[in-house]
């Protein structure tokens, strides 16, 4: 991280919005190729570091570069592409002038745009007014318009939201093959399973902090934690009961039970439940990991009094990180 | 960004305003179809009149065509912008390292160009209806004298865009269009205005535009209009830096 070779290096961000810290000494870097998720709750500080990353906000502390530049820089945003969740579109305009715009902004010839139209399945789509076109067909005109200027840099806000099973193999596909080439990901999401799945990298931020920054399978087996699911009669609140029950989460006809000591659990369930069947321990996966993280980082905010309000109880957490 | 880049930048961004306009048939139908149709209309009624020592027919190019340019100038560019912004396209285009200057003056062009559709076709008009009694030179005059004296109302059009949403946006310039448009004598001729809406009129951007479209047919004072009107465009513009420096983008 931070070496001079890497596409994207911030240093001891600090960013704060009047009173309110967004970032509070951020660390960050992603290196050519590598694919990078940005995971945490609501108003961890993702948007803010995604924002001073595109050169759309000025570092009040620390520095952030693309390829050793200034993102404020007008040349470097030009190594950028970005694909925001909550852009739309001017209805007015077809596929094909979409894109084609998109490339003459980052300084190429709008013929640059047909090889991405056909990489993206666009082509067919190419004369039809953006008005017209599906949410994951809008999500791929703009993932076109991010990858026509052959970015250093890809900036990816939710990029799989609405797009189905087939459509989020494809994207995924896409980008794997321009990572191939040297292109740099940084995306930002609360698919983290997805995230685990194509990631280089986790950085788990949380009120402007990095808590965690390593392979989603490294963050998995950091936490203890085991997932045991099991069709039983005992209802939620025995469960709960039971030794070593961090929670219960009725999946179905199945309850889903976190716990530190599956083998303890196990014996107990077993003496009080003899019709137990459909038994199954897992590993944490990384929501569980992301999950544990930022409950802990509450857990010793509450504890020093300093949280200002912000700390909720680990379903609220739950749903916010996971969206 | 070199000259080169920023030229074709600048053309794209022009081809999508023009592209907007074009396919979007409300817009038209109030930045072209109703101004032109006012004009018609009282030019066929009153056309061959005399007003001012000119015929009215000629006097409606400067007057109406003060509305006709205004109209565009004062809406087109703002709800863009105030589109723009709601969709998060501004944003966009700051990422993609389009300067702010490009997009705003591309949105001014294209008003512009529309603008000189509209006076085309007012013009085209009261010739056909043989009211139109001036030089193709005069009305050349009348023209550019319209077309330059939009650019306070763009620049306040653009701060309104930066700084409320598209219904807002449309809202208040329209609000704001209409009185001007009245109270200047664009669509009745100032003189069968009373007295107190005469005198009002003097303060009103609007008013000078048209008396300075006005002279160029006849013999009228200058100077008191343009300095009028280089007034408006100075408040104007650091009204627009405001709004712009303020601008959620």
């Amino acid at each position: 991280m931070g070496t001079t070779a890497a596409v994207l290096t911030a240093e001891g961000l600090r960013y704060r919005y009047g009173e309110t810290v967004a970032l509070d000494g951020v660390d960050l870097g992603v290196d050519p190729g590598e694919c990078v998720a940005l995971l945490g709750p609501n108003g961890a500080g993702k948007s803010t570091l995604v924002t001073l990353a595109v050169g759309l906000l000025t570092p009040q502390q620390g520095t952030v570069r693309i390829l050793g530049s200034d993102p404020r820089r007008a040349a470097t945003r030009r190594r950028l592409g970005v694909a925001q969740q909550t852009l739309g579109f001017p209805n007015t305009l077809t596929v094909h002038e979409l894109v084609t715009g998109a490339a003459v902004r980052g300084g190429l010839r709008a013929a640059a745009a047909g090889p991405v139209l056909d990489e993206l399945g666009l082509a067919d789509l190419r004369r039809r007014r953006v008005a017209k076109l599906s949410g994951g067909q809008k999500q791929r005109v703009q993932l076109a318009m991010a990858l026509v200027t052959e970015p250093a840099l890809l900036v990816l806000d939710e990029p799989t939201v609405g797009l189905d099973t087939v459509a989020r193999r494809h994207f995924w596909q896409i980008l794997a093959r321009r990572r191939e080439q040297g292109t740099a990901v940084l995306v930002t999401t609360h698919l983290i399973e997805e995230s685990a799945a194509v990631a280089d990298r986790v950085v788990v931020l949380d009120r402007g902090r990095v808590l965690a920054d390593a392979p989603p399978d490294e963050l998995v087996t950091r936490l203890p934690d085991r997932t045991v699911t099991v069709r039983t009669g005992l209802d939620r609140s025995e469960l709960e009961q039971l030794p070593g029950v961090l929670s219960v989460t009725p999946e179905h006809e199945l309850s889903r039970i976190q716990t530190r000591s599956p083998e303890d659990l196990l014996r107990v369930l077993l003496d009080r439940d003899p019709h137990l069947s459909d038994l199954r321990v897992q590993d944490a996966g990384l929501e569980e990991a992301v999950l544990a993280l930022t409950d802990r980082a509450d857990e010793g905010t509450d504890a020093t009094g300093t949280d200002g309000g912000y700390g909720r109880d680990g379903s609220q957490r739950a749903a916010e990180v996971t969206g | 960004m070199n000259a080169g880049l920023t030229v074709r930048v600048f053309g794209v961004e022009l081809r999508d305003e023009l592209r907007a306009i074009v396919r979007e048939p409300t817009s038209l139908f109030f930045s072209i179809l109703m101004p032109v149709g006012f004009f018609v209309l009282f030019n066929l009624l009153y056309g061959h009149d005399t007003t001012q020592g000119i015929s009215a027919g000629t006097a409606m190019v400067a007057t109406f065509g003060t509305y006709g340019v205004i109209t565009v100038a004062a809406l087109q560019p703002g709800i863009g912008v105030a589109q723009d912004r709601d969709l998060g396209w501004l944003r966009m285009k700051r990422v993609s390292a389009v300067p702010i200057g490009i997009s705003l003056g591309a949105k001014a062009m294209a008003a512009l160009l529309y603008g000189v559709g509209v006076l085309l076709l007012m013009g085209v008009a009261a010739a056909a209806f043989g009211t139109l009694h001036a030089s193709v030179w005069a009305m050349l005059r009348v023209a550019l004298v319209l077309l330059l004296g939009t650019v306070p109302f763009t620049l306040i059009s653009v701060a309104v865009g930066l700084r409320f949403r598209t219904n807002a946006t449309i809202a208040l310039l329209n609000a704001l269009l209409f009185p001007l448009a009245v109270l200047s004598g664009l669509w009745i001729p100032i003189q069968f205005l009373p007295h107190v809406m005469r005198q009002i009129a003097k303060f009103l951007p609007t008013y000078h535009l048209a008396q300075l479209g006005l002279s160029q047919l006849g013999h009228g004072p200058v100077l008191l209009h343009v300095l009028a009107l280089l007034l408006t465009t100075l408040g104007a513009a650091g009204v627009a830096v405001m709004a712009y420096r303020h601008a959620r983008i």
